[in-house]
């Protein structure tokens, strides 16, 4: 009889084309295509997600009210725990490849990612109960959590892509990413999933930089080690630009 | 395309060639009447993208920039009242550092939109509208033949019941320095707040509140506008890290052209014309910055950038 050999385990590995987004002076954005493969021998259905987030940014926010008849801002809320740049690509829709618990687990999906308001929150005991957990936004916290994923939306910075991985062959597939020219500088990691059966049975991350370069890097550092020499450079740039345009048309 | 620019500290890529232009028409406006221009800049810049914070501190530098280019062609052709402008420029200082502490401390509780709003629609407002009559009036007056009312009360007590008086022979004026000091210190305030250099509030007070002789106003402003924008300029790259040198430079390139041939064309035309010009400009912008406050929001929601702005 023949020995049954074990199971060899489902994996995933991906690579992207890029792993430094270099902004220069003409930086308009960069896109990126992340190409990976799947290795099951049993050749089980298959889903993969592949989640890129930012380097994380707090997210100040304000509601317009009106009061005495002119619009005017709320208080602000901060919210935590907001990645700066945020992409779900799947191979299907989000809640046909896993369930909701598996993936808030995950944060996989703008509905799911890990965003709060710490400073609206306070622990309290309420009817007798210990430790519960009451937002002072109330029922509208909702409301804000979503205006802030709308906003972030609205400047291409956290995106949903329900057939944004696909297979390019058999067992090859293919993502692209986008970043819009606002993408903050910084580590961006992309997380790839292989779904099986509603589970993640294998993850890889990979990681990218996003970082200035040339005379952008040496400009933004001048202005942020030497803020006063900066200053007083670019004011006398200023004032001779002035005066040297003064000069020249007096002569003309 | 290629003609667009990353900007390293605002970190929005904008189009070079518009940047330039827009400078250029700024800088025109502001040769023509003797003005800064930041009421203008500033508006334009955020409309166009670029952060609240970094507009409003890389305009500093390329109003200082316009403000010289045409403030050597008014000492030359007209006249800069010197000590005068230091008076003023010393209240500016005052003002200006207040305004920053002010700034800050209202984009901590989230009212800075409310507070740039409010101060264009009742500052512009208020000051373009009675420019505008007042300038009407006279060109009225003048088309009609009527002779011109007479030159109010040349010695009202404001200006010379108060202590130290002090000798201004440019603008043959011999008045306390209490009334410019302070018109320096609200003007500082304001251009911290607004992003502005102050000229188009300036150049009125100049006028009608210290009876200062119209020849020398302008120069006299520009001159005291270069050394508050000076300082503002450091102030926000050394404390806030918000100049954007590739902005500033982009924009004063047209900026300083434009002021000089302002300055030109401003021969060209009468006063009372430029007056007319200048409120009109000054209303509209007043009036479409303030009218936000009242309309409806299409998005109930507002993102800060950064530390707010």
């Amino acid at each position: 009889m023949m020995v049954q050999p074990p199971p060899v385990p489902p994996t995933v590995s991906a690579a992207l084309t890029t792993t430094e987004v270099r902004v220069t002076s003409g930086f308009q954005g960069a896109r990126i295509v992340l190409y990976g493969a799947v290795f099951d021998p049993s050749h089980r259905p298959s889903d993969v997600v592949v989640i890129v987030r930012g380097p994380e940014q707090p997210i100040r926010i304000a509601h317009k009210v009106r009061v005495a008849g002119l619009w005017i801002n709320s208080r602000p809320v901060v919210f935590r725990g907001a990645p700066g740049f945020y992409k779900a690509a799947s191979t299907r829709p989000l809640d046909q490849i896993a369930g909701f618990g598996v993936l808030r687990r995950l944060g996989a999906g703008i509905d799911h990612l890990a965003i709060n308001a710490p400073a609206e929150q306070r622990v309290e005991t309420r009817y007798g109960v210990k430790d519960v957990v009451v937002n002072r936004l109330g029922a509208d916290y909702l409301d804000w959590r979503q205006a802030v994923v709308r906003l972030k939306a609205k400047m291409g910075l956290y995106e949903e892509d329900d057939h944004g991985v696909v297979f390019v062959d058999q067992n090859l597939f293919k993502a692209d990413i986008t970043l819009p020219t606002d993408a903050p500088i910084g580590r961006y990691q992309a997380q790839i999933l292989l779904f099986q059966n509603g589970q993640p049975v294998s993850q890889r991350v990979r990681e990218l930089d996003v970082k200035k370069v040339g005379l952008q890097r040496t400009l933004y550092l001048f202005a942020h080690f030497h803020p006063w020499t900066y200053g007083l450079v670019s004011v006398s740039i200023a004032l001779a630009a002035g005066w040297a345009a003064s000069v020249a048309f007096r002569r003309s | 395309m290629a003609l667009d620019i990353y900007l390293p500290i605002a970190e929005v890529s904008v189009n070079g060639p518009l940047l330039v232009a827009l400078g250029a028409g700024v800088g025109f406006i502001s040769g023509l009447f003797g003005i800064g221009g930041g009421f203008l800049m500033t508006p334009i810049l955020v409309f166009l993208g670029i952060p609240p914070a970094v507009a409003v501190a890389s305009l500093a530098s390329h109003v200082a920039a316009s403000s010289t280019s045409s403030v050597i062609s008014y000492t030359r052709a007209r006249a800069v009242d010197f000590r005068m402008g230091g008076v003023l420029a010393s209240g500016g200082v005052v003002g200006s550092i207040l305004g920053v502490e002010v700034f800050r401390w209202i984009r901590l509780i989230g009212q800075a939109d409310l507070v740039v709003s409010l101060s264009y629609l009742i500052f512009l407002g208020v000051i373009g509208g009675l420019m505008l009559s007042e300038s009407l009036t006279t060109i009225i007056r003048s088309r009609r033949g009527d002779a011109q009312p007479q030159i109010r009360d040349r010695r009202p007590p404001l200006l010379y019941g108060l202590p130290f008086k002090v000798k201004f022979p440019k603008s043959r004026m011999y008045i306390s320095v209490i009334p410019p000091i302070a018109l320096g210190v609200f003007v500082g305030m304001l251009s911290a707040i607004m992003g502005v250099g102050g000229g188009f509030i300036l150049v009125p007070a100049m006028i009608y509140l210290l009876r200062m002789p119209a020849n020398v106003v302008v120069g006299t402003s520009l001159f005291q506008i270069i050394i508050t924008t000076t300082l503002t300029s450091v102030l926000q790259a050394g404390r806030n890290q918000t100049v954007d040198i590739v902005l500033a430079t982009l924009l004063l390139i047209g900026g300083v052209i434009g002021a000089q041939l302002g300055a030109k064309a401003s021969s060209r035309f009468r006063a009372e014309e430029l007056r007319a010009i200048l409120a009109l400009i000054v209303l509209a912008v007043g009036l479409r910055m303030g009218l936000g406050l009242f309309l409806t929001p299409t998005e109930p929601f507002i993102l800060m950038t950064g530390s707010g702005g």
